[in-house]
């Protein structure tokens, strides 16, 4: 034994014998060595939940358009360059929307194209501006519509109508090369940047809401994850220490509260308590609640008929001691995993609040309102779903790999077995 | 009066009952005996006969329902009247405990410095921390713990080293007895030698008094000044080790003897199996509780039970073979001292 021991020490390579001198974040850097897969599923949901944070905290760095404004129009498909509908009109017609004005004034479309609609809006739109302004005048443009660009555009050379409402992505390779025809003003926002992932139904960016909806998801789910913990892990100490009548009806209570279909449950509270970000909170943590402490009243049971917290007695350390330094500590490793994989939860648990319409207002931009809102236009637009799908499922999957990979990494008990 | 002072523990017809769904288990019980300042005292008997319950109830580590009837009188103070203040520093300071298995009696996620801060600090909790961290090297070294240990984690120490920092647990209060209860039984051989030779330097050197229990018969040959034997909740023999050992009067002492495993192979010797069970204890034998099991078993042993009593200096036994009664059939034994 005392011969063999030294040759023992030898064999531990440096990296693993200095491990428990240096702070936390050397410790992980070094946890790669053993831990392999592990090491990097943690690394990359780490930094794949870092970036999430930070668009959280800074949506408007990240989002080029407003979320609530409606900036093009709707059901563009993702990618789609600026599009715009612009007026074109014959060498020295007019440019503007204020040129359209009298009785002989007709403008072309394709028929079944958005064009009369866009043009109708903006007529509206620009009437009522220059109504605010004391203007009288009337944009009401006569409508002729055409089977095509092309002949809408010969009807425009052979003066059938004023000018021509299009697309601005359809005329561009029709006037190339031409030069009797010039493209005037734009009817709706012109946009510089792209629509990465399209437009909804009234013409919002979906990349902007699926940015700003980060913030709305994270907020919900960790503040009631949170707000489930500090409720469910004192309780759930108190009732596994100390077993008697509180415990047991403290058990009662949330046994009964555990036997809730989850969903159902938290509809239930959020309509009780009606609508508001903080009530819908309140109604994801009570969910959660009984699930730390089951956890936290199981492991205090196990823990507490342990050796080293009854040589802890025979110390004569006092139950609050014992508690907060030998079981509490012991439970963590347990918390960091039920929180993470909580949160990952709550934010299913959120956006199908939201889905269902309740307690955030409609104009919120967030993953399950974008997502109820999508539904209708699935056939026409499957980005609409899709992508705030793919939001939910990459963040909640990120955040239950961190808690899983960091309980391997952060239990020294586990690294008995390596 | 003299005599007393001499006695470090006087335990009084200490009983302890546990209930149960099957009823109140006696598992000990009427359990009277002293222990000396500087010994150490050898606890033996067969798995549930009350051993580890004898030892929780010295330091009152019970768990609640459990009903305590007697005395323990601690240095003059009767420890059943404790409150919990007065048992909180009693526990540590002057009656510690090592436990079975020393792989699970530290706390996995607590450095080996920390327990002995930790333990300093529930009963001081003015020391500094820099200061008693010093005192707890020095206690190290003489453990034969390096102070480069005390940085690493329970789960990063050998089994003896685990054990070797329970006594250092023990010893960092200055506690004055020291109950190790089966503290070796996980340990190999080897390990469990020099745990063992440590045990008695330690005596020697802190001046402790250590209540050993196990069931190792050997170990306690081997470590013990005195011993005494338990059986279903009695105690019912107690003498010096080299008296117990090598003129053992109890019959079941005999037994027990016997069954002793021999390492010598030339030796072909049937192995000694005792006849019968241990007694259920919700429900024990009437008269003496080994009477159904005796080789000497006379009638009355079925009907009355004996006292434990002092058939020779120093040494008493709990059986009807040694003393008096009038309805006794067979002569008594008398004991050359």
């Amino acid at each position: 034994m005392t011969t063999s021991q030294p040759a023992a020490v030898e064999t531990i390579p440096d990296w693993k014998r200095e491990l428990d001198q240096v702070g936390l974040v050397r410790r992980l850097l070094k946890a790669r060595h053993w831990y392999g897969a592990d090491w990097w599923f943690s690394v990359t949901s780490g930094v794949l939940l870092v970036f999430i944070f930070s668009v959280a905290i800074f949506p408007g760095f990240y989002a080029p358009y407003d979320p609530r404004a409606e900036v093009a129009p709707g059901m563009i498909a993702p990618g789609g360059e600026s599009f715009f509908f612009v007026l074109v009109s014959q060498m020295g017609g007019p440019t503007t929307l204020d040129e359209l004005v009298g009785n002989a004034v007709s403008v072309g479309l394709v028929a079944g194209s958005q064009s009369s609609q866009v043009l109708r809006d903006a007529a509206e739109k620009r009437t009522e501006e220059l109504s605010q302004q004391g203007q009288t005048i009337r944009i009401r443009p006569r409508i002729r519509r055409y089977d095509n660009m092309e002949q809408a555009l010969a009807a425009l050379r052979a003066g059938e109508v004023t000018s021509v409402v299009s697309e601005n992505t359809a005329i561009d390779g029709l006037l190339s090369g031409t030069s009797d025809l010039i493209v005037g003003d734009s009817l709706t926002f012109a946009s510089k940047t792209p629509f990465y992932l399209g437009t909804n139904q009234i013409g919002q960016d979906l990349f902007s809401r699926i940015i700003w909806g980060t913030r709305i998801a994270l907020l919900v789910a960790f503040a009631a994850a949170l707000f489930a913990l500090a409720i469910g892990v004192p309780l759930g100490l108190v009732a596994g220490y100390w077993s008697g009548r509180l415990e047991r009806s403290l058990t009662m209570v949330m046994d009964s509260l555990y036997s809730f279909p989850g969903l159902i449950l938290a509809i239930a509270i959020a309509a009780v308590l009606g609508p508001g970000i903080f009530n819908i909170i309140i109604a994801i943590a009570t969910l959660y609640v009984p699930t730390y402490y089951r956890i936290v009243r199981g492991q205090t049971l196990s823990f507490k008929q342990t050796l080293y917290v009854e040589a802890a007695h025979s110390l004569g350390a006092r139950p609050l001691e014992i508690l907060a330094r030998y079981i509490f500590p012991n439970i963590i490793p347990s918390l960091v995993v039920i929180f993470s994989v909580n949160v990952a939860d709550a934010i299913l648990t959120e956006a199908g609040l939201a889905f269902l319409g309740l307690g955030l207002p409609p104009d919120t931009p967030d993953w399950g309102i974008d997502l109820a809102a999508g539904q209708d236009f699935m056939r026409q637009a499957w980005w609409l779903v899709t992508f705030p799908g793919v939001m939910i499922t990459f963040v909640t999957l990120a955040f239950s790999m961190l808690g899983e990979s960091l309980s391997e990494i952060l239990n020294p008990r586990l690294q008995e077995t390596m | 009066m003299s005599k007393e002072k001499d006695i470090l523990v006087q335990i009084r017809d200490l009983s302890v009952a546990y209930s149960t769904r099957a009823g109140w288990v006696k598992a000990v019980s009427n359990v009277s005996m002293d222990i000396y300042p500087g010994e150490i005292l050898g606890l033996v008997g067969e798995s549930g006969c009350g051993k580890s319950t004898l030892g929780k109830a010295l330091m009152r580590l019970l768990p609640s329902g459990t009903e305590i009837a007697g005395q323990i009188i601690f240095d003059g103070e009767d420890i059943l009247t404790y409150n919990e203040e007065q048992l909180r520093d009693f526990r540590g300071q002057r009656v510690s405990m090592i436990f079975q298995d020393p792989m699970t009696s530290l706390n996995p996620i607590q450095r080996i410095g920390d327990h002995f801060l930790e333990a300093v600090s529930v009963h001081k909790s003015q020391v500094e921390k820099s200061k008693a961290m010093v005192s707890i090297q020095q206690l190290g070294e003489r453990l034969g713990i390096l102070s480069r240990r005390l940085n690493e984690y329970p789960h990063q120490l050998s089994g003896g080293m685990r054990q070797r920092v329970m006594i250092g647990l023990g010893l960092v209060l200055n506690a004055s007895l020291i109950i190790a209860d089966e503290a070796t039984t996980s340990l190999d051989v080897i390990v469990e030698a020099k745990l063992v030779d440590q045990l008695r330097e330690i005596r020697d050197e802190f001046g402790l008094t250590i209540l050993m229990i196990t069931h190792n018969i050997a170990l306690v040959a081997e470590i013990a000044d005195r011993v005494a034997v338990m059986y279903a909740g009695e105690i019912i023999e107690i003498g010096s080790c080299e008296k117990v050992f090598d003129d053992p009067l109890h019959p079941y002492t005999q037994g027990l003897m016997q069954s002793v495993p021999s390492i010598r192979i030339d030796l072909i010797e049937v192995l000694y199996k005792m006849a019968g069970e241990p007694p259920d204890l919700t429900h024990p034998p009437s008269g003496c509780r080994f009477h159904p099991r005796c080789p000497w078993v006379m009638k009355i042993c079925s009907s009355h039970e004996p006292d434990l009593i002092e058939v020779a200096p120093q040494r008493f036994v709990h059986c009807w073979l040694f003393q008096d009664h009038p309805e006794k059939e067979r002569a008594t034994i008398k004991v050359r001292p």
